[in-house]
């Protein structure tokens, strides 16, 4: 199971942490995988492009952690979007994903 | 920037797995009886899958091609032909 563990200041998200396997298929065909993958990916590259010094990430397989450094509205609502992306996802797949 | 790699949350590449590692246990086949050697009669003298060796004097054969002694004797492997083998059971040695 892919578990997303988001800590907020206040109701801006200061850093997260995605880290599991989301075991729906095997290696190469793990859709729940590829959306987790793909959701957080496109959200730190976004901030990145909008601001290259907003966030700092690490990733390995297995495991993203990001903290966002600087708590800017467009950047905030880059992550708020990526967070509700993956709800979405947790309604669909609760066996494969949790936020915590 | 992060490169985009769709599988990173998979579980990692399972080991290729093969559907083969099963075999029967052996069958315990070939020779009960040496040659020369006493044996009672009834007693196994030869396990085979086929007629490797074919039965001789005093030498019966089972439906499995188990050969066995008719008569308490000595054990005697023998040619049987120019290519083929056989094993007999004599009184005397």
């Amino acid at each position: 199971m892919i578990k997303v563990k988001i800590n907020y200041d206040g109701n801006v998200i200061k850093s997260f942490k995605v880290s599991g396997h989301a075991n729906h298929d095997e290696y190469g065909k793990d859709i729940v995988c590829a959306s987790v993958s793909s959701i957080v990916i496109t959200s730190i590259n976004l901030a990145l492009k909008l601001d290259k010094e907003s966030v700092v990430a690490t990733d390995k397989p297995g495991l993203i952690e990001t903290s966002i450094l600087k708590q800017d509205d467009v950047i905030n609502k880059v992550f708020v979007n990526m967070v509700d992306m993956l709800k979405e996802l947790e309604k669909d797949y609760s066996k494969n994903i949790k936020i915590l | 920037m992060i490169k985009l790699q769709i599988q990173l949350f998979a579980h990692v590449k399972a080991q290729g797995s093969t559907h083969n590692g099963r075999d029967s246990a052996g069958r315990r086949l070939g020779a009960k009886a040496a040659d020369g050697e006493l044996i009672p009669a009834g007693s196994i003298i030869y396990r085979q899958r086929g007629t490797k060796i074919y039965p001789g004097n005093n030498v019966g054969m089972g439906k499995d091609h188990t050969l066995y002694a008719l008569i308490t004797g000595y054990v005697k492997f023998e040619r049987k032909g120019r290519d083929k083998k056989q094993v007999s059971v004599y009184i005397e040695k």
